[in-house]
């Protein structure tokens, strides 16, 4: 079975901009459709899931830097986030933001060292292990994060309103408004993956995750280009993280920096199809929701996404859309044989 | 010994070769030449069980080989040197010619083996402690071959043996080859250097393009004009 | 806090410490100089070691010592099976340094949540294997302790022998280094990997058992010691047993150390710095070859 990686080797022309566009606008008028409370919250999850996904897939899809530490950066978005909008009485506004840089500078602080690596499991190692020190550290370091007692009292995201003429008010509890800022997030990051994958350092991004001494042999430089894989997929990351705190309004650094969010975002990606633009978020609506629907198995959660992982890298490699169209196309041609030879 | 009968192979969806009939007879040394990319190592890897055979045949000492896995082909007397010698780099000399005789039929006798082996290559038995990754270019060779033989072959092939290697030390394992064939073992050979296989050997094959376009005995090649054009630049 | 004696405590819990780490580790590096793959379930066979015993003792009331074997011996049957049916079908792809990673990883949790749903989330406890204490130049230490260093050493020093000496230990060596040519000496690399990885996890669960008395049976027992291991055998170099040993040992010892001066909530950031360190400076790791 091929790679996910030769797969892309062609062209990138971008998304199809009508497709895309057609997307986020499905996405911003379902609300208009939709009018559950409930239906709302696992759709924001599904958003929450499918930007870190696609941020994931940004470092791993587009740049080839197998990172397992993703989650480091959802959590330090998300504890920034909260921790200086709770000590300096800052909008969450601002938080959210700050969130995403704070997550981007400390991304340096593990691709420096993974500059240096180029098998992908020792990236992984090392992502790995930069996550499970933060989560050491924000487990301990107590007088800051409340350890594992968790940080709750979170402020809300602030009102405000647009152009004087829609006020968006997040104090009544609502889900929509805090819906339409996750779409905002996840249009803000898909956008931004659009425009870099289009760009040269797109180019320099494939390039380096095909063949990276090739690469380098022709002038790519490397450092350069890892480190802004870094700095762009953990700021994604970041203020996914800064959202999902003043969203939930507690954190608890497990429910960020675990293993288990590491697990769901890969096989979130992998399941949607690594190396693909909306292959991310369509793998997290599956999943999510999929779960969700099966709520009985909820206990099983881990466990499915266990096996999720490992039924899909050896039989979907590329993600269940294009695992199903070839089976689609197996089936399609043995039938045609056989239907030949009942006919001759 | 070694009978194919048409034989297809194939790279995936890629025709490589076609229609590949050939043989070789117990005692002789048999050549294969042809250009680089005519298809010479990927025949060689088909009679191996490296590669798989879509159609055809190959039979030694008449043992349908199709049948038998890669791994289980040396237990029958066959045996190859591959195409740039793969050596085990990170083992000594002795050490590797270990590995040759690891077929159960031959393991226990390994020590009268490599005394065999020595002899015929008292260099290796100089080095025998040494990593044969730090060898040079004949060395390796003699290396492989000895590695090679340490299975008690019926049939051994060779994969392109002058590779890389100076005009002097090429004619050294030549006459190590001729050596080798005197003790009985039927040698394949197969080879980019047209002049020099076609001089030790009886008969000769010539593959071009995945295709064996001719088929004569070794003095016929040797004095043929396609051949002395495509070949032998003359 | 910082006088002689306790130091010289702390440096030979270090050592014991390490042993362990590096019996742990042994199986990781055992797979990837074979099979180049490093095994992100190591740490949950580690656990299936531990609650392997854990049902032996308690359920089917069997001795310690006559636990330990079947143990070993179920799970590496468990591995054939894992290997055979999961891991095999990715070798030779050309993505494998990926799916390799991403099957074990998706093993691992599966198994890990498996135990916790079936066999409940609270820390068994388990018997050593050799109660008591002795005390030796002012050092106090549990018999089990030293079993422990004295079961690392002997399993790295049967591999150091049996990977030189016998026929199994250079089929293993020659497919690692050129598996084609080892077919064609007759080496049937794909049981070579099959067994290199049921060796591997049945080391995995040996240093489970081994360890379950001192930190407790339960699910998530084998996350820590996974990343341990990880660091352990990149501190030391991929693929080198002594490298595993040496890793283990540096890291036994810093971490005892630190306790003394950092308690213990931060002693495991030290072999974080240490990795971060590594991985900077010298990448192969102290002795290893030039893969990173």
């Amino acid at each position: 079975m091929e790679d996910y990686r030769g797969r892309q080797l062609k062209i990138f022309r971008g998304v199809n901009p009508l497709f895309m566009w057609g997307v986020f606008l499905a996405l911003l008028l379902l609300p208009l459709v939709i009018r559950s409370e409930y239906t709302l919250s696992v759709l924001i999850i599904c958003l929450i899931y499918g930007t870190l996904a696609a941020s994931w897939n940004l470092m791993v899809g587009y740049a080839g830097i197998l990172s397992f530490g993703h989650q480091a950066f959802y959590g330090l978005g998300a504890y920034f986030s909260a921790i200086i909008t709770m000590k300096f009485q800052l909008s969450p506004w601002i938080g959210i933001p700050l969130g995403g840089f704070f997550a981007a500078l400390l991304s340096l602080a593990i691709g420096f060292p993974c500059l240096r690596l180029r098998i992908a499991p020792y990236i992984a190692i090392a992502t790995l292990a930069f996550s499970e020190i933060l989560l050491v550290i924000c487990k301990n370091w107590v007088s800051l994060t409340r350890g594992e007692m968790g940080l709750s009292g979170i402020p809300p995201l602030q009102d405000f309103s647009l152009f004087g003429l829609a006020i968006f008010t997040f104090s009544t509890g609502g889900k929509i408004p805090y819906y339409y800022t996750m779409i905002g997030i996840f249009i803000l990051t898909m956008l931004f993956i659009n425009f870099q994958a289009g760009s040269k350092v797109g180019l320099a991004f494939r390039a380096m995750r095909d063949e990276q001494d090739a690469a380098a042999s022709l002038g790519v430089n490397l450092t350069r280009y890892k480190l802004t894989a870094f700095l762009t997929g953990s700021f994604f990351a970041g203020i996914t993280g800064g959202f999902y705190a003043h969203y939930i309004s507690i954190l608890a650094p497990d429910a960020v920096f675990g293993i288990g969010e590491m697990v769901e975002i890969v096989a979130v990606t992998l399941m949607g199809g690594i190396g693909t633009f909306f292959g991310p978020v369509l793998g997290a609506f599956v999943l999510v929701i999929g779960l969700e629907v099966l709520r009985g198995l909820s206990d099983y959660r881990l466990m499915i996404y266990g096996a999720v992982l490992v039924i899909l890298i050896i039989m979907m490699p590329h993600g269940l859309l294009a695992g199903l169209t070839q089976l689609l196309n197996k089936v399609k041609t043995r039938t045609a044989g056989q239907l030949r030879k009942a006919g001759s | 010994m070694l009978r194919i009968d048409n034989l297809q192979v194939y790279y995936g969806d890629a025709h490589a070769l076609w229609d590949i009939s050939l043989h070789v007879s117990q005692s002789e040394i048999c050549t294969l030449v042809g250009a680089n990319g005519g298809g010479k190592t990927t025949l060689l890897k088909a009679i191996c069980g490296l590669l798989a055979v879509r159609e055809g045949s190959i039979f030694f000492d008449g043992v349908d080989l199709l049948a038998v896995k890669a791994e289980k082909r040396v237990d029958l007397g066959l045996s190859m040197c591959p195409e740039g010698r793969k050596i085990f780099p990170g083992m000594t000399v002795e050490e590797n010619l270990a590995v040759g005789a690891y077929n159960k039929r031959v393991w226990k006798k390994k020590g009268g083996l490599l005394e065999k082996n020595y002899e015929l290559f008292p260099k290796l038995r100089e080095r025998r402690n040494q990593v044969s990754g730090t060898l040079s270019g004949g060395e390796r060779q003699m290396l492989a071959i000895a590695r090679a033989l340490m299975s008690e072959p019926k049939l051994l092939i060779l994969d392109e043996p002058s590779l890389g290697l100076a005009p002097k030390t090429v004619e050294n394992v030549m006459e190590t080859i001729k050596t080798i064939n005197k003790t009985g073992v039927t040698i394949l050979l197969v080879e980019q250097n047209v002049n020099i296989s076609l001089q030790i050997s009886q008969r000769g094959y010539v593959i071009e393009s995945g295709r064996i376009v001719m088929h004569e005995s070794s003095d016929v090649l040797l004095s043929s004009p396609h051949v002395k054009q495509a070949y032998l630049g003359l | 806090m910082t006088n002689f004696p306790v130091i010289f405590e702390q440096i030979v819990n270090g050592l014991v410490l390490g042993s362990m780490y590096a019996l742990v580790a042994s199986g990781l590096t055992l797979i990837w100089g074979t099979m180049k793959m490093l095994n992100f379930a190591h740490g949950e066979l580690y656990m299936l070691g531990g609650f392997g015993l854990y049902f032996a003792v308690s359920l089917l009331h069997l001795p310690p010592w006559t636990s330990v074997p079947l143990v070993l011996a179920a799970v590496f049957i468990l591995a054939v099976l894992l290997e055979k049916g999961l891991i095999s079908p990715l070798l030779g792809r050309p993505d494998w340094d990926v799916s390799a990673v991403v099957a074990t990883l998706g093993i691992g949790i599966f198994i890990q949540n498996f135990a916790f749903k079936f066999w409940g989330g609270d820390f068994q406890e388990v018997p050593y294997m050799i109660p008591g204490t002795v005390t030796s130049l002012g050092v106090t230490l549990a018999w089990h302790r030293l079993y422990i260093l004295g079961l690392a050493l002997a399993v790295l020093i049967a591999f150091w022998q049996g990977m030189k000496k016998t026929r199994f230990g250079l089929a293993l060596r020659a497919t690692a280094q050129e598996s084609e040519a080892a077919t064609l000496m007759g080496i049937p690399y794909r049981k070579i990997y099959t067994l290199t990885f049921s060796i591997s996890a049945s080391l995995a669960a040996l240093a489970g058992t081994a360890l379950a008395p001192i930190f407790s049976v339960n699910p998530w027992m084998g996350s820590g010691p996974l990343i341990k291991a990880f660091i352990v055998v990149i501190l030391g170099g991929l693929g080198s047993f002594v490298g595993a040993i040496l890793g283990g040992f540096i890291i036994g010892i810093s971490e005892s150390l630190s306790v003394l001066f950092l308690g213990s909530g931060w002693k495991d950031l030290i072999c974080f710095l240490l990795l971060i360190l590594v991985l900077v400076f010298k990448p192969a790791g102290l002795l290893g070859g030039k893969e990173w």
